[in-house]
């Protein structure tokens, strides 16, 4: 148990360390909303090596903790919208066993770029937005691939070490 | 442990609805609005800026409105109006007395005076007794046309006698002016416009106004940018008229001015040909370089100072001015329709 | 990776091309018809459709009036009483943001939606 904690307080600051960086040097395509979510790699870890509580609790805490302290609390809201429905999509592909580690982030990014995209329409109440939404979906893919592929070397190596305690 | 999960699920659940509409709310606060109106420079005047409600808008855009309306007395060269010394008071005093004015108009005289040094005397706002002949000729041009008419040389030379920037005396502690000949008379025709939008773009600062876009005749000043962080999109007028291209490109913009003299809206036609409003100090004759030239930089007084002294310069000369002055960049549109930028212009041409 | 993985991102990648045609075809289809609309001393008058034909008398202070026409999905000024004509002989407007001004008279004519680019100013 003790070792846990351990665990998730390391994956806890990698995520938060990984979203900084993302921060710090932002992919800007003229798309808002487009990029690689380092972030999620570390989600996706979590949800393959702990399991779902574990990969639930990290991703809110993550989302909390940025949006304190790199973010506002507009972006906070776009993020939990993004977050909780990348996080619902993995869950349930995970579950469905049809796809590996890759095909679960590529299904997790384009979720999160469609949550953020669907709070967005919500809240400026704009239609047009949805414009944007072939481009979210490819970005999401890409980005969904890059980290999943990474995501996979990743477990596979850690799974046994965390598995033991 | 369960029961905890389900409860943080719930609270993250809620934490995103209420987001959700807090932002709503947020957003839904402010709108934005135009409004235009006419009383001032002889022009149409808009304004776009953003307030919760029209009643707030047009509160805001009445105080914007008396400003300018009190610039264009200050400045005004026809009238007088009574409790204000202007321009026309200092032209009437000419030769007799110093004239105590306005701080603002001292200020002008200021910009205007750096300006004539600047420009080697293209932009001359002590031009006013030749700029009176060409104004009444184009008026009677204009009324009846069939007896439209150039004035005669001898009394352009005569009157152009009465020009000397030198015998403007500007006199800053007192706050006074004195033109020292008779003869001679002030026109800010050329900067007035462009010095009252920036005083204007300051005020609507000051009255909380962060984000607008002041349109005086064409004399655009954005005050920051549009509310959610982009720039303010402002099309340059296409000076032919016969084309079906009302622009010959977009300008993306924030805390900036940009000012276009032009040859083709106020202009009278002497047997078929075409003689513009603005007249070359260097000749004494209307500017015929270019249909439009425009200026962008982050003062509209000195954007609109640029404007027409540029009208009044080769192009090449013209681009090596822009080139040397920091922070101005500036467009021109030649005769055949060509467009020529100064380094640094950033436009979407329209193909 | 296995093999349904790259079958999802190739559905992805198809699905994201279909909906970017599909969204292109709706808007170069759609059309969205502009306004005319009439300003008289700032205050709107009256806004009129393009699609339909048919001519306007603004009135404005005193005797004086402009003659507004649409045709054929464009508004101009046919006639007016303002001394410099500016106004009658600028251009036919069709495309949002474009605008007739006649400054004597204190009138102007300004399309509203529609096609046409989205600006916040001109300068002329």
């Amino acid at each position: 148990m003790a070792k846990k904690a351990a665990y998730m307080g390391m994956l806890t600051a990698l995520a938060f360390v990984f979203s900084y960086l993302e921060s710090l040097f932002p992919i800007n395509l003229g798309i808002p909303g487009v990029k690689l979510g380092l972030g999620n790699l570390v989600v996706i870890v979590t949800l393959y090596t702990m399991g779902t509580k574990e990969a639930c609790t990290l991703s809110l805490v993550r989302i909390v903790l940025t949006g304190f302290t790199f973010g506002n609390p507009a972006s906070m809201v776009y993020s939990l919208a993004g977050g909780i429905l990348s996080l619902l999509t993995m869950i349930g592909a995970r579950k469905i066993k049809l796809f590996s580690a890759t095909g679960v982030s590529v299904l997790g990014g384009v979720a999160h770029n469609a949550g953020q995209i669907l709070a967005a329409v919500l809240v400026v109440e704009n239609v047009k937005l949805l414009y944007y939404f072939p481009v979210l979906i490819l970005s999401g893919t890409l980005a969904g691939a890059v980290i999943g592929i990474v995501a996979g070397v990743l477990i596979k190596r850690l799974e046994d070490m965390i598995r033991k305690c | 442990m369960k029961r905890v999960y389900r409860a943080v699920s719930l609270v993250a659940a809620a934490a995103l609805a209420a987001g959700l509409v807090l932002i709503q709310r947020n957003n839904k606060e402010t709108k934005l609005y135009e409004t235009k109106f006419f009383d001032s420079f002889d022009t149409v005047t808009s304004i776009s800026g953003y307030a919760a409600s029209q009643e707030e808008f047009e509160s805001q855009t009445k105080l914007l409105q008396e400003k300018l309306q009190y610039y264009h007395r200050l400045f005004d060269i026809y009238h007088t109006y009574d409790g204000i010394n202007n321009i026309k008071t200092i032209n009437d005093a000419a030769g007799a007395e110093a004239v105590k004015v306005d701080r603002e108009i001292v200020e002008l005289l200021k910009l205007g005076k750096e300006m004539y040094q600047k420009t080697e005397g293209r932009l001359h706002i002590a031009y006013g007794s030749v700029l009176s002949v060409w104004h009444a000729y184009r008026e009677q041009g204009m009324q009846e046309p069939k007896q439209a008419a150039l004035p005669p040389e001898e009394l352009l030379q005569e009157k152009a006698q009465y020009t000397d920037i030198s015998n403007l005396i500007v006199d800053e502690e007192k706050s006074t002016v004195f033109l020292k000949e008779q003869e001679m008379s002030l026109d800010v025709g050329s900067i007035g416009k462009g010095y009252a939008v920036q005083r204007l773009a300051e005020y609507a600062r000051e009255i909380g106004m962060e984000h607008a876009l002041i349109s005086v005749g064409g004399n655009v000043c954005a005050v920051g940018t549009k509310k959610d962080g982009t720039p303010w999109r402002i099309g340059i007028e296409n000076p032919d008229l016969e084309s079906d291209e009302s622009y010959v490109g977009v300008v993306e913009m924030a805390d900036q001015s940009i000012v276009t003299s032009g040859d083709y809206q106020r202009f009278y036609l002497v047997n078929g040909k075409r003689y513009c409003h603005i007249i070359n100090p260097g000749t004494g004759m209307p500017s015929e370089y270019f249909p439009s030239v425009s200026v962008q930089t982050k003062d509209s007084g000195m954007a609109d100072a640029l404007s027409t002294a540029l009208f009044n310069m080769e192009f090449e000369e013209g681009l090596e001015f822009v080139e040397s002055l920091p922070g101005v960049e500036a467009l021109w549109i030649l005769k055949d329709g060509d467009i020529r930028c100064s380094g640094g212009f950033e436009f979407h041409e329209k193909k | 990776m296995k093999k349904n993985d790259v079958i999802l991102i190739a559905v992805l990648v198809a699905a994201a091309l279909a909906v970017f045609l599909g969204i292109s075809l709706y808007a170069s289809m759609s059309t969205e018809s502009g306004e005319a609309v009439v300003y008289l001393d700032g205050k709107e008058q009256g806004r009129y459709p393009l699609e339909q034909d048919m001519t306007v008398e603004i009135e404005a202070q005193g005797k004086n009036y402009n003659i507004l026409e649409i045709r054929e999905g464009k508004a101009e000024i046919r006639e007016a009483t303002c001394p410099d004509k500016i106004c009658v002989n600028h251009r036919p407007i069709e495309k949002r943001g474009e605008s007739l001004v006649c400054l004597p008279n204190k009138v102007v004519v300004e399309i509203e939606n529609g096609r046409g680019q989205n600006l916040d100013g001109t300068t002329n």
